[in-house]
C-alpha cells in the first residue's frame, strides 16, 4: 500500500478577479521508503503540491491521504498533532530559530511531542553527530555557514524519525560543492531511517539523488518514472561509508 | 509540549531582545511602584485616622437619649433595654442615672464631692473598662458595692477646712500625692441628703464597699470619673429621699431612663444597631457619625491615589502590547516554522501570553521592592521633617499623628504582584492571538 496516495488533486487561486490554476488534477503515489522528487520549473505548482500534501494549505478539490489519514479533512490543531508525529521539514532558508543552539533547534520537534530535556538533548546529539556537526552543538546558526545550517536542518527534520520528510529546495541557497555534501546526508539518512523523502526542486541535479522524478508543468504531471542513472547509483555506496562515519553503520543500499 | 519547555524558550526570547525588554519591564516597575505607592500612602493616611478615632472614644459604643419624650412615646425602661439587648450585635446594655445631689458619700471626715452615677454594674466588664486596683464585678453584685474611679479617689474633702483643693495634688517636686482617703480599705458611708435644715428626720447611713479603682478613660462614657454604684439601688435610695424630703412622685410620668449606653460587637455593626433603635423612636449618637464621613473621605483620597497609580501600569500595559506586538511581527517567520514543526496553536499562544505574563511579573517584583524602597524613605522624611513644621506628613496631614505616612501591608504586595502579571497576560491577548493566526505557510513562503 502506498503510504501517500494523492487523487484528483486541483487548486486554484483567486488573484483579484482572475483565477490561477495552479494544480490542475494532480494523481500521485508514493510507497513507503521512497525517495521521490517533484521536478518543475518556477510557477509550476510543485511547491503548492507540497504544501497541501503536507497539510498546509487545502487543496480546492481532490484528496491527499497519508498512511490512511486525510490530511485535507483535519483542523488545524488535527495537522499540527499529525506534522508532530509523522512529518519532518527541510527548508530552503534553514528557518532555524536563531535564539536557540544548534542542539535545541534540532530537539524542537521533540520538544513539541512533549519529550523531556534529556531524552531529546540525547537524540538531538545524535543528530547532530550523524550529520557531522558535532564541533558545532552549542552554536547558535548566525555562527555557522548555511551549509552548516541546512545540516541542522537536516538534522532536525529526520529527529523525531517521522514517516515522510518533506524538502522544499533544500539546497537553493548553497554553492555547487556544499549542495553536494547536504544532498548526500540528506538522502543518507533517508535510506538509513527507511524514510520517504519528497523532494521538491527546479534542479536536475538535485532530481538525480531521487528513486523517482515526478516531473510538473503548469499543474499537471507530465512524467513519472523510476531514475535510472548512474548517479544515483555511484552515490549511494559513497553515502554508505559517510554514514558509518557518522557512527550510524545501518548501511542499507537499494 | 511541557510548561517549563514553552517558559525556558520565553526567557531566551526575552534575554534576546534585551534593552527592549528591560525597557518594557521599566513600564511595569514605574507602574506597580506608582500603585503600591500611592495606595501605601492611602493606607498611611487610613492608618492615622484609625488610631485618631481610637483615640477619640469607644467606636463600638452608641449612646442612646431620649431626648423628646412624651407622655404618648415609647419608654426607654426596663422592658425596653430586653430589647435592645436582644438585638443579636449588642454585647452590653446599661442605662445611666445620675442623682449625686440627692446623697452624701462620707469617710471619716472627709465627704465626697463628684458624681455617682448608677449603672448595670455588671454590664461594666463587657464595656471594656480597665481596672487600676480591685477588679470589676462579676455576674452577682451585692446592692452596697460600688466602684470609684481614679480621679474620684481625690474627690474627698474636708469640709471643714478652708481652701481645700479638689483632684489630685502634687507635692513639691511633682509627685502626685496619696488621696485623703484609701477607698479600698476605709470605712465609706453613704446617707441621704436632707434638704430643709429644719427637718430633724434621722438617716442611718448605709455601709458602702468599694471593690475596685477604676483607670481613667476618657475614651469611654460615662467616663469612670465619679463613682458607679447599682442603679436599682439608687432607684430605692431615690424613693427614700423622695420620702425623707417629702417630694411628691409624679405617678403619670412612666419610669423611663434618659441615657443608656450600648456596645456593640464590630465597629461595622453600629450603623444597622443605630438603626434599629432609632426605629424605637429614640436619638442616638456614636463616633461611627464622625467615622464614617472620615472615612470615605480618606477611601476617596485612597481611589484617587490608587486611580493615578492605575494609569501609570495602563501606560505599561501599552507597552507591553506594543513590545509583544512588534515582538511577534519580528518572529512571524519563527512561529510560522514551528507551526509547521508541529507546535500546536494552544502552545504557541501559551508561549506569547507566558512571556507577557513574565514581564508583568518582573516588573511587578522590582517595582513592589523600590516601593518598599520608597516607603521607608517617606517614612524617615515624614518622622523627620514633621517636627519642622514642613515636609510630607504636613502635605498628608495625618502623618505626623500616626508616625508612618506609608504602609505596604503583605497583602498589598501580594495583590500588586497579582496585578502587574494580570495587566501583563492581559496585554499579552491580543498579540498571542494574531501570533496564533499566522499562517504556518508564511515559513514555507520565500523571501
Amino acid at each position: 500500500m502506498s503510504l501517500i496516495c494523492v487523487k484528483d488533486l486541483r487548486k486554484v487561486y483567486r488573484v483579484d478577479k482572475e483565477r490561477v490554476v495552479a494544480l490542475n488534477r494532480i494523481n500521485l503515489n508514493v510507497d513507503p521508503g521512497e525517495i521521490c522528487c517533484i521536478l518543475g520549473t518556477s510557477g509550476s505548482g510543485k511547491s503548492t503540491l507540497l504544501n497541501i500534501m503536507a497539510g498546509l494549505e487545502k487543496p480546492t478539490k481532490g484528496s491527499v491521504t497519508i498512511d490512511g489519514t486525510d490530511v485535507t479533512k483535519l483542523n488545524e490543531k488535527q495537522l499540527a498533532v499529525f506534522r508532530q508525529r509523522n512529518i519532518g521539514f527541510v527548508f530552503q532558508s534553514y528557518n532555524l530559530m536563531p535564539t536557540q543552539t544548534a542542539i535545541e533547534n534540532v530537539a524542537m520537534p521533540l520538544m513539541f511531542r512533549g519529550v523531556g530535556r534529556t531524552q531529546r538533548t540525547r537524540d538531538a546529539v545524535e543528530m547532530l553527530r550523524a550529520v557531522k556537526l558535532e564541533k558545532r552543538m552549542m552554536h547558535r546558526p548566525t555562527q555557522m555557514s548555511g551549509g552548516q545550517q541546512q545540516r541542522v536542518g537536516i538534522a532536525r527534520a529526520f529527529v523525531a524519525k517521522p514517516k515522510i520528510v518533506f524538502a522544499d529546495e533544500p539546497t537553493g541557497n548553497l554553492d555547487t560543492k556544499t549542495t553536494k555534501e547536504v544532498m548526500e546526508i540528506m538522502v543518507g539518512m533517508a535510506r538509513t531511517y527507511h524514510e520517504t523523502l519528497i523532494l521538491v526542486t527546479h534542479d536536475k541535479d538535485i532530481a538525480e539523488y531521487a528513486d523517482r522524478i515526478v516531473v510538473i508543468v503548469d499543474g499537471n504531471v507530465v512524467s513519472d518514472q523510476a531514475n535510472e542513472s548512474i548517479f544515483k547509483e555511484s552515490v549511494v555506496p559513497g553515502m554508505g561509508s559517510h554514514m558509518a562515519e557518522g557512527g550510524n553503520g545501518d548501511e542499507k543500499s537499494s | 509540549m511541557k510548561l517549563t519547555d514553552m517558559i525556558r524558550m520565553c526567557m531566551s526570547n526575552l534575554l534576546k531582545r534585551k534593552i527592549r525588554t528591560a525597557l518594557t519591564v521599566a513600564g511595569v516597575v514605574i507602574g506597580t511602584c506608582a500603585i503600591v505607592t500611592m495606595i501605601s500612602l492611602g493606607l498611611g493616611i487610613q492608618a492615622s485616622m484609625d488610631s485618631m478615632m481610637q483615640g477619640m472614644g469607644d467606636l463600638t459604643v452608641i449612646q442612646v437619649y431620649n431626648y423628646n419624650a412624651t407622655p404618648d412615646s415609647t419608654p426607654l425602661d426596663d422592658t425596653m433595654l430586653e430589647s435592645i439587648r436582644a438585638i443579636p450585635e449588642v454585647v452590653a446594655v446599661t442605662p445611666i442615672m445620675n442623682e449625686s445631689s440627692s446623697f452624701v458619700i462620707k469617710s471619716g471626715k472627709y465627704e465626697y464631692q463628684g458624681s455617682v452615677m448608677g449603672v448595670d454594674l455588671t454590664a461594666l466588664s463587657a464595656l471594656g473598662y480597665g481596672m487600676e486596683k480591685g477588679e470589676l464585678p462579676g455576674a452577682k453584685v451585692d446592692k452596697t458595692t460600688i466602684l470609684v474611679g481614679q480621679e474620684a479617689q481625690y474627690y474627698f474633702v474636708n469640709p471643714k477646712k478652708k481652701n481645700q483643693m479638689w483632684g489630685m495634688q502634687y507635692d513639691a517636686n511633682g509627685n502626685p500625692l496619696d488621696p485623703d482617703v484609701d477607698v479600698m480599705n476605709d470605712k465609706l458611708e453613704l446617707s441621704i441628703r436632707i434638704t430643709d435644715p429644719n427637718n430633724n428626720k434621722k438617716v442611718k447611713p448605709v455601709k458602702l464597699n468599694c471593690i475596685g479603682v477604676m483607670t481613667t478613660d476618657w475614651s469611654k462614657n460615662p467616663s469612670p470619673y465619679g463613682i458607679f454604684m447599682d442603679i436599682n439601688y439608687m432607684k430605692e435610695l431615690k424613693k427614700e429621699y423622695n420620702k425623707i424630703n417629702g417630694v411628691k412622685e409624679d405617678k403619670s410620668k412612666k419610669e423611663s431612663y434618659e441615657n443608656v449606653v450600648i456596645k456593640v460587637d464590630d465597629i461595622n455593626h453600629v450603623a444597622q444597631v443605630e438603626d434599629v433603635i432609632k426605629e424605637y423612636g429614640f436619638s442616638t449618637s456614636s463616633m461611627e457619625s464622625i467615622r464614617k464621613p472620615l472615612e470615605e473621605q480618606s477611601a476617596t483620597i485612597q481611589m484617587i491615589l490608587g486611580g493615578l497609580g492605575a494609569i501609570s501600569l495602563l501606560v505599561a500595559a501599552l507597552g507591553i502590547i506594543n513590545t509583544m506586538t512588534m515582538s511577534i511581527y519580528e518572529r512571524t517567520r519563527e512561529i510560522g516554522v514551528m507551526k509547521v514543526l508541529g507546535c500546536v496553536i494552544g502552545n504557541i499562544r501559551a508561549m506569547f501570553l507566558i512571556e507577557a505574563a513574565i514581564i508583568g511579573l518582573i516588573g511587578g517584583v522590582i517595582g513592589v521592592i523600590l516601593s518598599y524602597g520608597a516607603s521607608v524613605l517617606l517614612n524617615s522624611m515624614a518622622s523627620n521633617g514633621g517636627g519642622s513644621g514642613g515636609g510630607l506628613s504636613g502635605i498628608f496631614g495625618f502623618g505626623g499623628m500616626g508616625g508612618q505616612v506609608s504602609v505596604i501591608p503583605a497583602w498589598l504586595v501580594l495583590g500588586a504582584l497579582l496585578f502587574a502579571t494580570v495587566v501583563g497576560l492581559a496585554s499579552g491577548l491580543y498579540p498571542a492571538n494574531r501570533a496564533v493566526k499566522i499562517s504556518a505557510l508564511s515559513a514555507i513562503r520565500q523571501e
